[in-house]
């Protein structure tokens, strides 16, 4: 392998004073000026038009929240673009250098930013923001639970702060991996110089980002959003303009969702280095397209009940008011037609994510490499026929009760290959306990625990007495919290090097990681026995003879919300200040580890050519090598 | 080259001699692991009996019968996946970790076991035997939960927000707690008045939506005297915590009291049940 000191690195270009054109005078400042001014004149135009009609509340909220949207992407420049192809104007290299951060600093992550690092460092950090909100609203949760008759929280904002707990969660966990870690490493991983649409990368975080008000917003109008995340109607029909703002938050988010993973898909498919095959991408790669296509699946129902809801709400047609010859079965069913693939889309890009570390960490090859693909693609493909499971108890089609449990009940055996994949791929390995393995042996415990919990609510009979109480609270959060963001956090350890260039203090990680695992279980295990025991869910009082299980699950919660804080610490603290880190310093052997850290302008100073599967460990000779860079003067020119 | 091996041993061997599996060393590990899996599959076991028995509230009705059943046979067939699964993870731990050493450098390489077309094929039929069990089991209590008796009890219930209403229409009966007799069949009619509500008679082991311009139907069959609590499981707005009834399974002939008594005067005696009710409930 060559050396390439000499060769000048693409972000020391030093540009000229009209390179970017508008892009230099935006930032995420501009963005929110355009955007309250944009939304204020909607407001007053709209007021004025629709003053003293029927729905002019909800007319005018809607239309507001558009032009925030609009307003505050047109700010930040996700438009700059299609707005000079319009006007005929060609950006010029130095434009797109620009656009790429170069010559900005630490300035580019508050602006529309093109590279890829800098867009999974954007989305890492409105990850940390969104848990860190709807974590807060879990302790106030937590709170007004501690004893039965509490008034700590009134009703109607228990059951805001519910919802919202619950949106917040989805979206964030949603994002936790696929945002950070697939824009951030996943090009990195298939030999990219970066995504295949760097302008819509950039414009998927600062759409998302534009979305993130709105629905902290609906804690501020008529008493929030009081119908739970699923947003039943007609319940959420009745909802105040509150509700208004949340659709429009779901409906930004969906586009922000779809582009990303537009993006993702058609990176893989076109972007891969010399010699990487279908079947030497990383289990990564591929749990980030599957997870992207299965996206791209779920959400167009999602959009389509938003926008059926705001119409509703806003002009007065009747999808889900019965008086109208409407019918709440199918919200329900558009609803779940999202909400379980979207399950889905949040686990399997983290589970992917923890196969490179247990690969890694166990110094052993991925046992049974297209079993587990299969697996995640038979996983997506069932996933998309289960959803009435959710409306089992709904009256909704009896006769279907049958056919929906089985599929349910199927997809227990792709999930089951994950667990052999894993504990085949730890069998006589050399387990290496570093922070990201012990994130590992969590999932294991509670995916288990989630897993098991799952097949009571798979069976309708059981279902009939499980379904709306606190035991399907406990389950989801520990296939949610406990799976999918414990594998998050197993990957976010194990990439932290790469992203922040420092290594994560692993002694007060370990302690963090303690705190949470314990935590964990006490928290849902309390919730466990209260539903086993008939307590519903999402109630601000109850029954005194669920005190204990909740006092117990509340002082379990407000430790796991200081173990994820330490977790956090340790990661701002070692970002700050930590030990600097190698560019590999778990020795592995997917690309991204090969590259400089701080990783370059276009990643590669070199362009890879991949000559074998990425788990060579133990193999000999060629088996063992992933990866050769060769550079372009030996070859003559590298085609 | 090809990314996955099917036959292992023989990889290996090509591979690395050196590396080659040690039979003994092998034994060793399957001995170990059986030994741990049979300890935890013991207290899984255990744990599912007693859990069953001491958390799920005492069966009232046949389909509360029914998911106690319905829980512990579950619980019992998982208590083995969930006990392998658990034994190799700690196994995992206990012998194969590498003591990190000098901090840095990763233990040396493992065998490059790449798959095992064997443990695949006996994991896919195990899981898939379990599949078929759980829903062969799950279809047969259900389709049993649908017969129709003869001379069922109708009753009609409404839920609006936040209150439930009983109504018995044979009997022109209207009553705010819901009182059903022992042994005889109950067909509930259920609708709402505004948003969907949950009806939920918890010790009776069933659940059906209640919702806006629908009639949903299900049936329980009471099997025990005794006090029960209705409650509303799907969210409905501000007071949802506090949407309950109070229920109770009495014999046939304390239920043709009640009919008659709430017959003579339906409204006053409405009345009293819902002060009942609320006074029971806090």
């Amino acid at each position: 392998m060559t050396t390439l000191s000499d060769k000048p690195l693409l972000e020391h270009t030093v540009l000229s004073t009209a390179a970017g054109r508008l892009y230099r005078r935006q930032n995420v400042f501009t963005a929110i000026a355009t955007g309250v001014v944009l939304a204020a004149l909607v407001w007053w135009i709209t007021n004025s038009i629709f003053s003293g009609g029927a729905w002019a509340d909800d007319m005018t909220t809607v239309c507001m929240l558009t032009a925030w949207v609009v307003g505050f992407n047109l700010g930040i420049g996700t438009f700059n673009a299609v707005i000079y192809w319009m006007l005929g104007i060609d950006q010029t290299h130095e434009d797109e250098l620009y656009a790429a951060g170069v010559g900005q600093g630490r300035k580019r992550y508050l602006k529309y930013c093109t590279d890829h690092k800098v867009v999974g460092t954007q989305y890492l950090v409105l990850v940390f923001v969104l848990f860190f909100v709807g974590g807060t609203l879990a302790m106030m949760i937590r709170t007004q639970l501690l004893s039965p008759h509490s008034s700590f929280l009134s009703p109607q904002t228990y059951n805001s702060i519910v919802t919202i707990h619950g949106m917040c969660m989805i979206i964030a966990t949603i994002i936790m991996v696929s945002g950070p870690f697939a824009n951030f490493i996943m090009p990195i991983m298939i030999g990219a110089k970066d995504m295949a649409f760097p302008r819509l990368n950039a414009m998927s975080i600062w759409v998302v980002i534009s979305a993130v008000p709105c629905l902290v917003w609906t804690f501020f109008l008529d008493g929030g959003v009081n119908a739970g995340w699923t947003t039943y109607a007609p319940l959420s029909v009745q909802d105040g303009t509150a509700m208004d703002a949340f659709a429009i938050t779901i409906i930004v988010f969906v586009v922000s969702v779809t582009v990303a993973g537009i993006n993702t898909i058609v990176t893989v498919a076109t972007m891969r280095a010399e010699g990487m095959t279908f079947g030497r991408l990383p289990v990564f790669v591929w749990g980030s397209v599957i997870g992207g296509a299965l996206g791209l699946y779920a959400m167009p129902a999602f959009l389509i009940s938003m926008c059926s809801m705001i119409a509703d709400r806003a002009t007065g047609t009747s999808f889900y008011v019965a008086s109208g010859g409407g019918v709440g079965w199918l919200w329900e069913n558009t609803f779940w037609i999202m909400g379980h693939p979207e399950v889905y889309v949040i686990l399997i890009p983290p589970v992917a994510a923890m196969i490179e570390v247990i690969a890694t960490f166990a110094r052993k090859p991925v046992f049974a490499y297209k079993v587990i693909i299969g697996a995640f693609a038979g996983i997506a493909g069932l996933s998309i026929m289960v959803w009435a499971h959710h409306m089992f108890t709904t009256g909704w089609a009896p006769d279907l009760a049958g056919p929906f449990m089985l599929t349910t009940e199927l997809i227990s055996i792709p999930t089951g290959i994950i667990f052999l994949c894993i504990i085949g791929t730890l069998w006589r390995g050399s387990i290496w306990t570093r922070l990201p393995m012990y994130f590992v042996y969590l999932f294991l415990w509670n995916f288990i625990i989630g897993g098991v919990t799952g097949i009571y609510l798979s069976d309708v009979p059981a279902d009939n007495y499980f379904h709306g109480n606190m035991f399907v609270t406990a389950h989801f959060h520990y296939t949610l919290l406990g799976g999918a963001m414990i594998a998050g956090a197993a990957g976010l350890c194990y990439w932290f090097p790469k992203v922040s260039g420092r290594m994560l203090d692993e002694r007060i990680g370990k302690v963090a990681f303690w705190i949470i695992a314990v935590a964990f279980q006490v928290t849902y295990m309390a919730q466990f026995i209260a539903g086993a025991k008939g307590m519903p869910r999402r109630v601000a009082n109850y029954d005194p003879m669920y005190h204990v299980e909740n006092f117990v699950s509340s002082l379990g919660a407000y430790a796991l919300m200081v173990g994820w804080m330490v977790l956090l610490y340790a990661l701002v603290v070692s970002w700050i200040s930590g030990e600097h880190a190698p560019a590999n310093p778990w020795h592995s052997k997917t690309l991204e580890w090969h590259v400089p850290t701080p990783v370059p302008l276009e990643n590669f100073l070199v362009d890879p050519v991949v000559t074998g599967d990425p788990y060579g460990y133990g193999e000999q000779g060629p088996a063992a090598a992933h990866v050769t860079f060769e550079y372009d003067g030996d070859r003559g020119g590298h085609p | 080259m090809s990314s996955e091996h099917p036959d292992l041993s023989a990889d290996a061997t090509v591979a690395s001699p050196p590396l080659k599996p040690d039979a003994k060393e092998n034994k060793k590990n399957v001995t170990v692991i059986a030994a741990l899996w049979l300890v935890l599959t013991a207290i899984g076991i255990a744990l599912s009996i007693w859990l069953t028995s001491a958390l799920l509230p005492s069966s009232m009705s046949t389909e509360m019968g029914g998911v106690r059943s319905t829980v512990l046979v579950f619980s019992l067939a998982a208590a083995p996946v969930v006990a392998f699964v658990l034994a190799t993870s700690i196994y995992s731990l206990l012998a194969w970790r590498k003591a990190p050493g000098s901090a840095d450098v990763p233990p040396p390489d493992a065998p490059p076991l790449r798959g095992n077309a064997a443990a695949t094929g006996i994991w896919l039929l195990t899981s898939s035997v379990l599949v078929v069990f759980l829903l062969v089991w799950g279809l047969s209590e259900w389709s049993a939960q649908q017969v129709v008796q003869p001379n069922d009890l109708v009753v009609k219930v409404t839920g609006q927000q936040w209150i439930w209403n009983f109504t018995y229409p044979d009997a022109k009966v209207d009553s705010h707690a819901l009182v059903v007799p022992l042994g005889r069949q109950v067909q509930f009619n259920v609708t709402s008045l505004d948003v969907t509500h949950g009806f939920w008679p918890v010790q009776l082991g069933q659940q059906v939506d209640a919702n806006p311009g629908l009639v949903t139907t299900i049936r329980v069959t009471p099997t025990h005297l005794g006090h029960f609590v209705v409650r509303c499981s799907q969210l409905c707005g501000l007071y949802h915590a506090y949407m309950y009834a109070q229920g109770d399974v009495v014999t046939a002939k304390a239920f043709e009291q009640f009919l008659e008594h709430h017959g003579a005067s339906a409204a006053t005696s409405a009345k009293v049940a819902l002060l009942a009710a609320r006074q029971g409930g806090q």
